[in-house]
């Protein structure tokens, strides 16, 4: 994870939900909002003790920190930026879709994580790469990508085909 | 707090256990901090309700069995909502409506959101689900906007009528639905208590009982635009001022039967007021202005064009020592009684104005530009249009103390010379220069702002910034100039040469965009206005005509003597072109076209002021679209387009999402 760091840089300590201690550069941490809080407010003696992120196991934990140790140097969002964003852009830079090249366990994993540890960006990549993976599909193509069983009747589909038909065309 | 709410949320999903009882709605409502909630107000009631069913182990087991099957499902209502909003399509969200139960209740609020109504097709089947006694979904709670404005006057009373039962919309956009009435708008209104923006531009029958109804229910009101509702009066705008007191922007152009009184109420009683629009409020006088200003300490946007009543007075009254920080804009265009006194007090008074038009205050002098200098880097925009009595002496203070001007226009002010606008060009962030009828100036001025203006930034060489050039009826320009301008400004996407002798020839108009229809024949044979592409097609050709011209022996148009000079001006490469060496300002009263002289066949140059100059000088030209964006420091989240012209809900028409 943080192997590249020069010496100088603090480094915390993350235990992820499978007890297993990660180290992880200060600054790439921070890019979770919840652990950037967490350090702030604990007392400064503290920071040395491992943080446990008790809804994210290892394989996960670490998988996000390579996504913040990526976008360490990203500015951070301002709230303008936030609503640029709530556009339907589905628009993701490459390393991003690379780094979402994984399987869809791991795919919701990540976003779950995200959300929990409140790194905006990376939620929003995720959400983006599942939005992607929507688009353009018929509902029977969507069930059959996400293995969703269709629990409607045939006349309740109908029914909801025919009240949002405008949709179609917008 | 955010922390705890948030492993709540996650817990709700990763655990798999009791996502399927947390209804959608219970998840927002609680978690006020979720990413989704900020700055948007309207989002609580996204997805439906659905009744909190008993947890059961046969149900955590089937949910935890399911959840291995379809990853998808872990994930809570609120992401699941995330995902669906970043689908560009409503096709796509009515696909999601059709995947299963749980997908149609997370996507059906985002779709009704908004529903489509710019196409007759589209409203009557939205009509129909919203009237459907058995409907799957109770579609008429779920629309948050509707805008029936590309409709405009086709519709009628009785097609806004069946929306009435939609009383949680929080836009209701019905500009230029010109045959709508109190009937239909008044009932909409009544019982709404969501409503945050109504716009009801251009809509005669809209009277006071409109009005009340807003008075009585829309408590929430941020934006109001009753623009041309020449029916409603200062009696009902009172009461909306006294009930409505989050209102946020106000915009009632053109409404002459509009006085002091309600603006006042608006003033004393909105306090956290960000911008009003009273273009054309002509009854309008000071005691409101300096109501407004004072009032309002979040006041950012003030415009008062064509106020042709307001004076000095109405800055002169502002308390001393009190500086109105918010106020960023300021459009006093046209009103004419005012003087340099009363410029030199709202400068004192508002500091950080951004943007300050004062376009046809005819009675200003340097004494004012001078003032305005105080404002210094926060300037961007000035417009000083027909403010004649501007001389040269001003301007230069003006470039020497606000040197981010991006935007400058100086139209008619026609004592100006080259002194000056050479002056102007060193601008380093100009992007748009008007100097239209600025009779005096010569190709001299154009030169200098064909310069790079500062040649290198950070020791990269940098380009002209300049997009756009007004240069009509600037009447001594020549070929060699303009070829210079187009070969240095990369980004040039507007020239106008409208008047301009060295131009009106066939081979230069064909690339000129067409004349506004209602041209007549004299305006159409002097308009000469490039724009977009037509900008690089006549730089093209410039370029292509200067390559070959060596090989032209005879019949060049070009005397000998200038085509040396021509042809350095017009062979640099575009871009990094080196800056072309400041010419002398050659004797230029011989233009390259000397067998037309000028002005013998046409009769006086008199052309509109406004279609001259294309579409920045209409009553919009001060939007921010048009200059430095003024998002940056928008602070204000809620809804900050509400009043920004007719909302973009009608798409063009849609291109097929393939």
């Amino acid at each position: 994870m943080a192997s590249a760091s020069a010496p100088a840089v603090p480094q915390i300590t993350l235990t992820s939900s499978d007890g297993i201690d990660i180290s992880v550069d200060r600054s790439v941490a921070q890019r979770s909002v919840l652990i950037k809080n967490l350090l702030e407010d604990l007392p400064t003696e503290s920071t040395n003790e491992p943080i446990p992120i008790p809804n994210v196991n290892e394989a996960v934990l670490k998988k996000v920190m390579e996504w913040c140790e990526h976008h360490k140097n990203d500015p951070t969002t301002t709230n303008d930026d936030d609503s640029d964003s709530r556009k339907k852009s589905t628009d993701i830079e490459e390393w991003d879709q690379r780094y979402m090249s994984v399987d869809q366990e791991m795919l919701f994993e990540i976003i779950l994580a995200a959300n929990y540890l409140d790194i905006k960006a990376l939620l929003d990549v995720g959400c983006k790469t599942v939005a992607n993976m929507i688009k353009g599909k018929s509902p029977e193509e969507i069930r059959k990508t996400f293995n969703i069983q269709n629990d409607f009747t045939p006349e309740e589909e109908d029914q909801i085909r025919r009240e949002n038909e405008w949709a179609e065309d917008r | 707090m955010r922390s705890r709410g948030m492993s709540r949320r996650y817990s709700d999903g990763a655990n798999s256990v009791s996502s399927a009882s947390t209804s959608p709605e219970r998840d927002i409502d609680d978690d006020n901090e979720s990413f989704m909630m900020q700055q948007n107000d309207s989002q609580s009631s996204l997805a439906l309700s659905i009744p909190d069913e008993e947890l059961s182990d046969s149900l955590a087991r089937e949910i935890a069995e399911r959840s291995r099957v379809s990853p998808i499902s872990r994930l809570p209502a609120e992401l699941m909502i995330a995902i669906f909003q970043k689908l560009p399509s409503s096709k796509d969200l009515k696909n999601c409506m059709l995947v299963s139960r749980e997908w149609s209740r997370n996507s059906v609020g985002l779709l009704w959101h908004r529903p489509a109504t710019s196409k007759w097709d589209s409203l009557h089947n939205v009509v129909q689900s919203i009237r459907s006694a058995h409907a799957f979904f109770d579609y008429p709670h779920l629309v948050k906007r509707l805008n029936l404005s590309s409709l405009g006057s086709q519709v009628s009373d009785g097609t806004l009528a069946p929306f009435e039962q939609c009383n949680r919309i929080e836009r209701l956009t019905l500009t230029n639905c010109t045959k709508l009435t109190d009937l239909s708008v008044a009932k909409m209104v009544n019982g709404n208590r969501s409503l945050l923006a109504l716009d009801v531009t251009c809509m005669e029958g809209v009277t006071d009982v409109t009005m009340e109804a807003v008075a009585n229910n829309c408590f929430r009101l941020q934006g109001l635009n009753i623009t041309s509702c020449r029916k409603v009066t200062d009696d009902s705008l009172v009461q909306v001022a006294r009930s409505c007191r989050h209102l946020k922007r106000l915009k009632f152009n053109d409404c002459r039967q509009l006085t002091a009184k309600s603006i006042i109420a608006f003033a004393d009683n909105c306090r956290q007021l960000l911008e009003i629009d009273l273009h054309g409020c002509s009854q309008v006088e000071d005691d409101a202005v300096t109501a407004l200003i004072n009032e309002g300490p979040n006041l950012r946007e003030l415009r008062l064009a064509h106020c042709t009543r307001l004076t000095d007075s109405a800055f002169l009254n502002l308390p001393r020592d009190i500086k109105f920080e918010s106020l960023r804009i300021l459009d006093l265009t046209d009103c004419t009684e005012l003087q340099d006194s009363g410029v030199q007090k709202v400068i004192e008074a508002a500091p950080r104005l951004r943007n300050l038009v004062l376009a046809k205050c005819r009675q200003i002098t340097d004494r004012a530009v001078v003032a305005i200098t105080k404002l210094g880097k926060n300037l961007h925009y000035i417009h000083l249009g027909h403010c004649a009595r501007i001389t040269d002496a001003g301007v230069i203070q003006l470039v020497k103390h606000c040197t981010r001007i991006r935007y400058i226009d100086l139209a008619c002010c026609q004592s100006l010379t080259d002194t000056s606008i050479t002056q102007l060009a060193t601008l380093p962030k100009l992007k748009r220069i008007g100097l239209v009828k600025c009779g005096n100036i010569t190709d001299r001025s154009v030169y200098a702002l064909a310069k790079k203006p500062i040649a290198e930034y950070k020791g990269q060489p940098t380009s002209s910034s300049l997009e756009r050039v007004h240069l009509s009826y600037c009447v001594n320009l020549t070929l060699p100039s303009i070829s210079a301008l187009l070969n240095n400004c990369p980004r040039l996407t507007h020239l106008s040469l409208t008047g301009v002798q060295a131009f009106l020839h066939d081979e230069f108009t064909v690339f000129c965009r067409p004349a506004p229809d209602e041209f007549n024949d004299h305006q159409r044979d002097v308009f000469c206005v490039f724009s977009g592409t037509g900008v690089s097609r006549l730089r093209d050709y410039l370029r292509t005509e200067s390559q070959s011209q060596p090989y032209e022996t005879e019949g060049t148009m070009y005397d000998d003597e200038q085509s040396p000079q021509l042809q350095d001006m017009q062979q640099f490469p575009p871009l990094p072109p080196p800056p072309p060496p400041a010419p002398p300002a050659p004797p230029l009263h011989q233009a390259p076209f000397s067998q037309h002289p000028q002005q013998q066949h046409l009769p006086p140059l008199t052309i509109p002021a406004w279609p001259q100059t294309g579409e920045e000088q209409s009553p919009n030209a001060m939007s921010p679209t048009h200059d430095a964006p003024l998002s940056l420091e928008d602070e204000d989240f809620e809804g900050s387009d509400i009043m920004a012209g007719p909302e973009p809900a009608p798409e063009p028409p849609h291109s097929p999402q393939a």
